[in-house]
Formats: C-alpha cells, sequence, structure tokens
C-alpha cells in the first residue's frame, strides 16, 4: 500500500513541477527538447524523466501560452533543431512559480520536519 | 538508420492535424528519437539496444496522442469538396458556400453583371413602387390618432353628389346635436391679395375653425393656434403662416409672429406657423384664418362651400357615427324642407378620403413591379440552368466525393442569394434614384407625396423582397442541378444528354411562364395606353391650342360692388386684346377642367315647379363670362347669339346662353331660343332672363364625365359670381405673352395679383395627370418585361440551338435545306411563346378586372387589345427565336458533324 502510494505521490509531484523545470531550464540559454530532457534526467540523479509522449506535449502547451517561444534553428552540417526561449510573459511565470514552490517547500519543511534534513 | 518520421507519424495519425504542423511535430520529434538512438550507441549500446532505447520513449504511444490532442487543435481541413465535412456544421458550410459563391460569381463577370443588372432593375422598380405605396397607403396620416379622423359631408346622391360640401347651418347644427364626435371642425378655402411688401400676390388660403389644430392635434411651429374668441365675427383679425409661405415670402424669421400682413386689403396679425409638411386635408394652403361664421352665413342653408371634419369618440365605431348623422340629417330634412330636401349626411375615414382615388392604381403598379420582377427572376433562373448544365462535371464531382443532393442544393441556393443581394443592393440605389423622378410626375394632389422617401420599412421590404427573389430563381437550377445521373455525366465526359433534356423542359417552362406574365403585363398596359388615348381624344367641347390662362381674383374690399368689378373687367379685356399676338380675350369665373366650379338652383318656365320637401330645382353648372368668352374658347354656337358688349348690360333685361343638354331636356324637338329661366324661385318678372343662344356642351368639370347641364350668364348682368379667371386667345406660343398680359393687368389696378399662368393644353393635361402617371409607369413595366422576355427567349433559342448544332448538321447533310433549320428552330421557339401567350391571355382575362376602375371608355377585356398585344408579343418573341436560328441554320454541316 505504501509503495502504490509513494508512486502516485511521485507522479503528482512531477506533473505539478513539469512547467517549473523547463521554464527554469531554458532561462538561461534556449534549448532544444532532447536537451531539455536530458538535463532534467541527469540534474535530477535520474529521478525526474520524461520521454517523447510527456515531454513535447508539455512544450507545445507552453509556447501555445506564450512562455515560451520554438524557432528552428540550423546548423552547419547537422540538422536543424527547434530550440525553445523564455518569453517576457514566461520570465513573470517563472518568478512567480519559483516564489510559490519555495513557500510550498518550506511549508511542507516545517510541518514534516525534513528541512533541516 | 531506423525510419523515425515514419514511427511518429503513425502515432499522430488519428489527431487530423494540419499538414504543416503534423511535418513540425513529426521533424522534432523523431529529431529527440535519433539523438537518443545515437546518444545510446555512442554509450556502446548495441544498434537493436540503442533502437529499443529510442522507442521507449514512444511507448504508451496512445499517450502521446493524448498529449497532443490536448494542445494541438485539429486542422480545419481545406474544405476542397463541400458535402463530406459534415462535421463543420451550417455556418461553417455557409461560410464557405459565400466564398465559393463570391469565386464563381467573380469568375463569370458577364454572367454576374446582366443577372445582377436584371435583378436589380427588378428590385428596384418594387422598392420605389413600394416607397410610395407606403407613404400615401401604408404610413399613418401625420395628426394625433388619425384612425379616429372622419370627414363629414352632405349626401346629396340625388343630384350626384353623395360627398357634397355641407352649407354652414347644416354643419352647426350636426355639431351641436351629435353624440358621437368628440370634436368637429369646418375650413373653407380662400383666397387672399396679400400686398404691401414686396410684389402682390394671391395666396391660396383656408378658413379655419379655431379648434381644427387641436382636433388634428397640431401645434405650430412658432407662436399659437387660434383662440376660440377670434373666430367670431368682429374679433381681431389674425393670421397663421404656413411653414412654406414663412420661409419664401418671410425667410423663415420667427420674428414675423406678432408682425401684421395686409390681406384682401385689411391687416391681420401674425399669431403662428404652422410647422414644415403640414397640410391639411390634402391641398396645401399657405395660410390660415379663423373662420368666424357671419350671423347671416351660419343661418345659410343654401351655399355649400365648407370642409367637415369631425374626431369620433374612443370606442365609438364609424357605423355609429354614421348612423346618428343619418338621423341629425333626416330631423334636418323635416324641419329645414326647402333647403333640405333629400339631403343626408355621410360619414368617411379622413384615409379614405385622402387615398382612395389612387389606392386602386397603386396597387395595380404594385402588382405589376411584382410581375416585372417575377420575369426578371426567370430569367436569372434561366441563365442559372444554363450555367448548371455547364458545371455539371464539377457538380459530378462533387457528388462523387459524397456530397449530398441537400447539400449541392444549398450550396446552389447560397449562390443564387448571393445574386439576389447583389441585384438588392444596386436595386435599392436604383430605387432611391427612382423615387427621386417619380416624385417629380406623380400627381401633385395626391396626400403625402413630398413625404415620399426610402425609409426602414422600405429597407426591410428590399431586403426581403431580395431574399425571396434569390430563392425563386435559385430553387428550379438548383434542384435541376442537383437531380442528374452521375454515372452518366462521368461516362459521357461532362456531357449528358439525358439531364439536359430536363434541364431544357425547365428552361422551357420558364420562357412560357415569362412570356405569359409579360403578356398580362403588356395587356394591363395596353389597356392603360388606350384608355389614355381615348380620354385624350375625348372633345372636351372648347379648344386647348393657343389659350392663355391665368386667376385674377379681385379683392372683396376694393371692389365691393358689381360695377367697379365690370368696369375692372372689362377695362382689363379691352386692353388685353389690344396687345399684338393677341386674338381675343373673357374672363369666367371658372375655366374648365379646373375641378371646380359654381352651381345654381334654377325655375324652367312652363316646368312644373317643384313642391318644397318633394323634390328640389333642377341644378345649372353656371358660368358667367365676358362676351368674347366664346370666341376666345371656341365653345361653338349651335342656335342665337351669344353675349354683346353694350347690349347686354346690367340695366337691359337679363339674357341667358344654354347648353345643348339643358336645350334638349326641357325643349326636345323645339328651339329654346325666347324660352325663360329664372336663377331660384322668381319673385317677380324681372327675374327672369331669356334664352338668346344655345352652344356646345362644355366638359366643365373633367375630361371622364358626360357633360352635366349648363348656362352661362353676362358678367355685366349677373352679381352673384364674380369672374375669376382671365382666358387670352393668341397667335402665338401662349406663354410668351404671359408677362405682356400681366403687365396689363396691372396697368388697370398695380396692386392686382395675377397667379396660376398657365395654358389650356396645361390644365387640360394636369387634369388627367393621375392617369398620365398610372398609363406611363404601367407601360414602362410592360416595357421592361418585354424586353426581359425576349432576352429570355433568345437565350433559351441559342442555347439550344448550340447543343443541337450535331443534329442539324447531320440534318443538313442529309439534304436539309436552311429554311427547313429555321423552320425547325422557330418553330421550337413558336410552341412555347403560343403556349406562354395562351395562359398569359388566361391570367388577363382574370386580373385585369381589377383595374377596371383605372379604364375609361375601355372593356377591360377589350378584345382589340388583347389581339395587338398577343401579336406584338409574337412577333418580338419569333425575332428573338429567328436570330438564333438563322445562326444554327447558316452552319456549315462539316464543321457541324465535327462539333465536339
Amino acid at each position: 500500500m505504501s509503495y502504490i502510494g509513494s508512486d502516485i505521490l511521485a507522479r503528482e509531484l512531477k506533473k505539478g513541477s513539469a512547467e517549473l523545470l523547463i521554464l527554469s531550464l531554458v532561462e538561461d540559454q534556449p534549448r532544444h527538447g532532447y536537451d531539455i530532457g536530458n538535463l532534467i534526467e541527469q540534474r535530477s540523479g535520474g529521478v525526474l524523466r520524461f520521454n517523447v509522449a510527456s515531454l513535447y506535449p508539455l512544450l507545445y502547451r507552453l509556447e501555445r501560452r506564450g512562455w515560451i517561444q520554438g524557432r528552428w534553428v540550423e546548423q552547419a552540417g547537422l540538422r536543424r533543431r527547434r530550440y525553445y526561449k523564455l518569453t517576457a510573459e514566461g520570465k513573470k511565470v517563472l518568478a512567480a512559480q519559483r516564489n510559490t514552490w519555495r513557500e510550498f517547500v518550506e511549508a511542507i519543511g516545517r510541518i514534516t520536519g525534513t528541512e533541516n534534513a | 538508420m531506423p525510419d523515425w518520421q515514419g514511427e511518429v507519424r503513425r502515432r499522430l495519425a488519428g489527431l487530423r492535424l494540419k499538414p504543416t504542423r503534423e511535418t513540425e511535430i513529426v521533424e522534432e520529434l523523431s529529431q529527440h528519437l535519433e539523438d537518443r538512438y545515437e546518444h545510446a550507441l555512442r554509450g556502446g549500446a548495441s544498434r537493436e539496444e540503442a533502437y529499443r532505447a529510442a522507442v521507449q520513449e514512444l511507448t504508451e504511444s496512445d499517450l502521446l496522442a493524448q498529449g497532443l490532442s490536448r494542445v494541438e487543435r485539429p486542422a480545419r481541413l481545406e474544405p476542397v469538396v463541400p458535402g463530406t465535412p459534415r462535421r463543420f456544421g451550417m455556418l461553417g458550410d455557409l461560410k464557405h458556400d459565400l466564398r465559393y459563391g463570391v469565386r464563381m460569381l467573380w469568375k463569370n463577370k458577364g454572367f454576374t453583371a446582366v443577372a445582377v443588372v436584371a435583378l436589380a432593375l427588378g428590385i428596384g422598380a418594387n422598392s420605389a413602387i413600394f416607397s410610395v405605396v407606403n407613404t400615401v397607403l401604408l404610413r399613418p396620416l401625420p395628426y394625433r390618432e388619425p384612425g379616429r379622423l372622419v370627414m363629414v359631408w352632405e349626401d346629396d346622391t340625388k343630384h350626384g353628389f353623395p360627398n357634397d360640401t355641407p352649407a354652414a347651418a347644416n354643419y352647426i347644427d350636426w355639431r351641436d346635436q351629435n353624440q358621437v364626435f368628440e370634436g368637429m371642425a369646418a375650413m373653407a378655402d380662400q383666397s387672399f391679395n396679400l400686398t404691401g411688401a414686396g410684389d402682390p400676390e394671391r395666396i391660396d388660403g383656408k378658413r379655419v375653425n379655431a379648434s381644427l389644430f387641436e382636433l388634428l392635434g397640431v401645434a405650430p411651429q412658432h407662436g399659437r393656434a387660434f383662440a376660440a374668441e377670434e373666430d367670431r365675427p368682429g374679433a381681431n383679425k389674425v393670421v397663421i403662416l404656413s411653414h412654406a409661405l414663412w420661409q419664401r415670402r418671410f425667410g423663415s424669421d420667427a420674428g414675423v409672429v406678432g408682425r401684421s400682413l395686409t390681406l384682401n386689403g385689411e391687416s391681420h396679425t401674425v399669431v403662428g406657423v404652422m410647422p414644415v409638411g403640414f397640410q391639411f386635408p390634402d391641398r396645401e394652403a399657405e395660410l390660415y384664418v379663423p373662420i368666424a361664421f357671419t350671423q347671416q352665413e351660419a343661418a345659410s342653408r343654401g351655399r355649400h362651400y365648407l370642409e367637415v371634419v369631425a374626431r369620433l369618440k374612443p370606442g365609438v365605431t364609424l357605423e355609429q357615427a354614421r348612423a346618428e348623422m343619418s338621423t341629425i340629417a333626416a330631423r334636418l330634412q323635416q324641419q329645414y324642407p326647402e333647403q333640405n330636401t333629400e339631403l343626408g349626411a355621410s360619414v368617411e375615414p379622413l384615409h379614405e378620403h385622402l387615398v382612395g382615388d389612387i389606392r386602386p392604381a397603386l396597387l395595380v403598379l404594385l402588382g405589376a413591379v411584382g410581375f416585372v420582377l417575377l420575369v426578371a427572376c426567370a430569367n436569372v433562373a434561366n441563365l442559372l440552368l444554363a450555367r448548371a448544365a455547364v458545371r455539371q462535371k464539377e457538380i459530378a464531382l462533387r457528388t462523387a466525393l459524397g456530397a449530398s443532393r441537400m447539400r449541392l442544393v444549398r450550396q446552389f441556393l447560397t449562390e443564387s442569394v448571393l445574386l439576389a443581394v447583389l441585384g438588392g443592393v444596386v436595386g435599392l440605389l436604383l430605387s432611391v434614384w427612382g423615387v427621386t423622378i417619380l416624385k417629380s410626375f406623380i400627381p401633385e394632389n395626391i396626400s403625402q407625396v413630398k413625404a415620399i422617401a426610402v425609409d426602414a420599412r422600405v429597407l426591410g421590404f428590399t431586403v426581403l423582397v431580395t431574399l425571396l427573389t434569390g430563392l425563386v430563381f435559385g430553387l428550379a437550377p438548383a434542384l435541376q442541378a442537383s437531380r442528374f445521373n452521375l454515372n452518366e455525366t462521368l461516362k459521357e465526359g461532362g456531357r449528358d444528354a439525358a439531364s439536359a433534356r430536363g434541364g431544357n423542359r425547365v428552361r422551357g417552362l420558364l420562357v412560357v411562364a415569362e412570356v405569359a406574365v409579360s403578356l398580362v403585363l403588356l395587356v394591363g398596359a395596353g389597356l392603360l395606353i388606350n384608355s389614355f388615348l381615348r380620354l385624350r381624344s375625348v372633345d372636351p367641347g372648347f379648344r386647348t391650342d393657343n389659350l392663355l390662362t391665368m386667376s385674377v381674383v379681385l379683392p372683396q374690399q376694393k371692389y365691393p360692388d358689381h360695377t367697379r368689378r365690370t368696369a375692372f373687367y372689362t377695362d382689363m379685356i379691352r386692353r388685353v386684346e389690344a396687345l399684338p399676338g393677341v386674338r381675343s380675350a373673357g374672363v369666367t369665373n371658372w375655366i374648365p377642367l379646373v375641378r371646380q366650379g359654381d352651381s345654381i338652383g334654377v325655375t324652367v318656365e312652363g316646368q312644373p315647379v317643384p313642391v318644397p320637401g318633394q323634390g328640389k330645382l333642377p341644378i345649372l353648372m353656371t358660368r358667367v363670362v365676358s362676351p368674347h368668352y366664346f370666341g376666345t374658347m371656341g365653345i361653338q354656337v349651335l342656335q342665337g347669339r351669344v353675349f354683346e358688349e353694350g347690349k347686354d348690360r346690367v340695366d337691359s333685361p337679363c339674357v341667358l346662353v344654354i347648353g345643348e343638354t339643358v336645350a334638349r331636356k326641357f325643349w326636345p324637338g323645339e328651339s329654346a331660343v325666347g324660352k325663360r329661366i329664372a336663377p331660384g324661385t322668381p319673385k317677380s318678372p324681372e327675374d327672369w332672363c331669356q334664352i338668346v343662344g344655345v352652344v356646345r356642351d362644355v366638359k366643365q368639370l373633367e375630361l371622364v364625365a358626360e357633360p352635366k347641364p349648363q348656362a352661362y350668364l353676362s358678367y355685366a348682368q349677373a352679381g352673384f359670381f364674380a369672374p375669376r379667371f382671365l382666358v387670352v386667345s393668341t397667335e402665338g406660343d401662349p406663354l410668351a405673352l404671359a408677362d405682356a398680359v400681366r403687365k396689363t393687368v396691372w396697368e388697370v389696378d398695380q396692386d392686382q395679383p395675377v397667379s396660376n399662368v398657365n395654358t389650356m393644353e396645361g390644365v387640360l393635361s394636369e387634369s388627367i395627370a393621375r392617369q398620365r402617371f398610372t398609363t406611363l409607369l404601367l407601360g414602362v413595366f410592360a416595357g421592361v418585361a418585354l424586353v426581359l422576355a425576349a432576352v429570355g427567349i433568345y437565350g433559351v433559342m441559342s442555347y439550344s440551338m448550340a447543343q443541337r448544332t450535331r443534329e442539324i448538321g447531320i440534318r443538313m447533310a442529309l439534304g436539309a435545306q436552311q429554311r427547313d433549320v429555321l423552320k425547325l428552330a422557330v418553330g421550337q421557339g413558336l410552341k412555347l411563346v403560343a403556349l406562354g401567350v395562351g395562359l398569359g391571355l388566361l391570367g388577363a382575362l382574370a386580373l385585369t378586372r381589377l383595374m377596371s376602375s383605372l379604364l375609361f371608355n375601355v372593356s377591360a377585356t377589350d378584345p382589340a387589345t388583347l389581339v395587338v398585344i398577343s401579336l406584338v408579343l409574337i412577333a418580338v418573341a419569333l425575332l428573338a427565336s429567328y436570330i438564333p436560328a438563322r445562326r444554327a441554320a447558316k452552319v456549315d454541316p462539316l464543321i457541324a458533324l465535327r462539333y465536339e
């Protein structure tokens, strides 16, 4: 029972944080989809993984909302790739989400006592 | 390398994305998979393992579709094939159909132009006539609760005047005794000589009861209405100006209120100015003064000159009012048997009084333009049918791709309504222009003519007519186009004999209908033209050429007695006759055909005098004239002599000239000269007047009616009617002398106004303005219908001949002569026309009865008109089918056989 419980929690957490993760990754420089997926996996030490089926719908949704903007970039000798960069509106959303996330984590920490762990 | 694109594309198939977007996504995602694959390879994995790692990204493949479907919108397919994509719904279809329709119309500019012109003519004519009907017949009169306003008349049916103008004493009794009216007001025409400021001017005004404006519910724009105490004899003289007079003569100066005017030599204070457009009941009076009956006037039952308007009490019906007024009239008959014998009272709704005469004409015109529109519709339907035949390949393709019949009908109807809307817009512009033209020759005495305009109701009418039109002419082609054999059409590469034959049948029927409707219109126009010609050729009993007429009315104040008036007129006539270019001149109280006159009851010597209460004196229309009037007017003297200057003086025995009808009536078979007649009932021997001459009857009031009994008195002898008109016979153009004559009048009296300068031709022409208006319009409409029908026949015959080129070629190759081909083709056209004429004649017989009230001396089923019109139509139709037939007959058989 406890196993299923933590699994559900992980999935919901992943869903809830995915937007924040993507926005954070394209904050400093434009990145393409594969790069974003890789970075999430590497930096989370394999805890978080997005495959094609979950990553791209998310990217398209953020793009449609106007938070990120995709652009095809051609590079000599390589096939063209689509790079996503953060828009002005995306920057505001990212700041807000970061804030919310921090408050959330702090609150959870205070309650569960994991803050100083 | 694995086919990543295929992998991805397969998983997106269900989403129906826009192709460009799908390509993008496929490219991006397969790039990702390839990156993953190569990454795995670089990490030392085998190709097999790397492939699995990459594809794993796509596991839960429906997850990808699901995720994407939440973000990506399905494409609106470029709808190449209307009909198949049912799921777009009506609105989407409509938008597409409209776009497609516009494209089709733009592509066929010639066709579109022809159709739009035909429709614009039809719709424009309808809107223009409807705007007249709307204003004159439908729009409520500009008074408070106009439905309760009625006119009350004396009913003197016995003498041919069912709606006669009441006498003052009768009016006063009606007013005081009735219980059905909230109020009653009387008015009487009066002309005024306005002098002092600027040229002396003759102005038509009205004496009215002070209560009139309140009764109508119209207040003056400036100043005030009359006060009750101003409506009494001896009260201060006051006047209210019409808006037109105020603008024209006083430069719209509101300060005019309170100022004094000299009217008929008396000073009047202006108390008010009426608002623009106020006219009651129909003719526009330029000023109003209180009627202020004198005691003598108020007691008179013998002089009938008032117009009386009344307002029904709320809840009182017309019938109740009629019953009440009849009761009162019957009581007055008993009370005053001498004057009121056989005199009833009639109540007529105001609206009826104003538009009763013109209503039949307007309704006939409205019907006629409706017919014109039908013919236009048939024509456009024919064009569309011909085009639908050309478009069969397109239709076949659509049907093959799954378009339903309903869907095709809708597409076609959208196109035709679009066409109709174009026609409607152009038509509306035409109608705005047409209304301006209509207004310029619509008879002026029709109520509210000046207010005719294209308003919201006309717009609504036009929109409705336009949409209906689109549906009417679009339905046949739409159904026709949608009903054909797909297999046959595709097999024959776009030519389908069976459906072409069906199309020809519909086209033939449309031509038959066009011919039939045109015939009805032409017959209607023919009947009206026929009546109008007969009306114009009616002998009025006088000459109309080279006659100048004008009003010279002497003011009572300046010329109070008969002697002074006679002296003025005698002097004036002498001076005018001395002008170069003038043959002769005369004066009369009323010239013919101005629809006004004076009559008196007379006693005829030797005839029984009616007992009071049981009969009335015979009535004679009476004209008071100068000696040269007869010669000037060309009135033929049948017996005896006319008046002579110096012989028939005021102090010599009274003499009389009578019309032939009077002579025949009282002295049949013997000479009337020497017999005696007395105006009224003779009290002394001097009251008798001896008949010295008999002249031809003159149509005094209108051309249409039989002449009434009439008599002439000498202006030197009869003081009770003063002359009002001067008639001058000229050698050349009458109007060229108008200025000289006017100046001559001013030589006699420099303050004497001269008005209504016209020619006798003009007077006669104005008296039949309504008939001319109706005839002209119906003639124009019938002409348009005829042209449209001819174009329709021509179109159908050309198309049919073009289709039969091959057949004709074979016939000619087998030895047929040009003549035979012509016969074949013209025969085909003739069959359609004959059928149309037959149906049209039936329709004409049924419909022209409705216009019999507009006809004069012509039966609504006049055989000559029917035959002539049918022949004209057949001739035009023959010509219209002969031209394409000749072209077909001239074709080279070799070329014809190679055709297609």
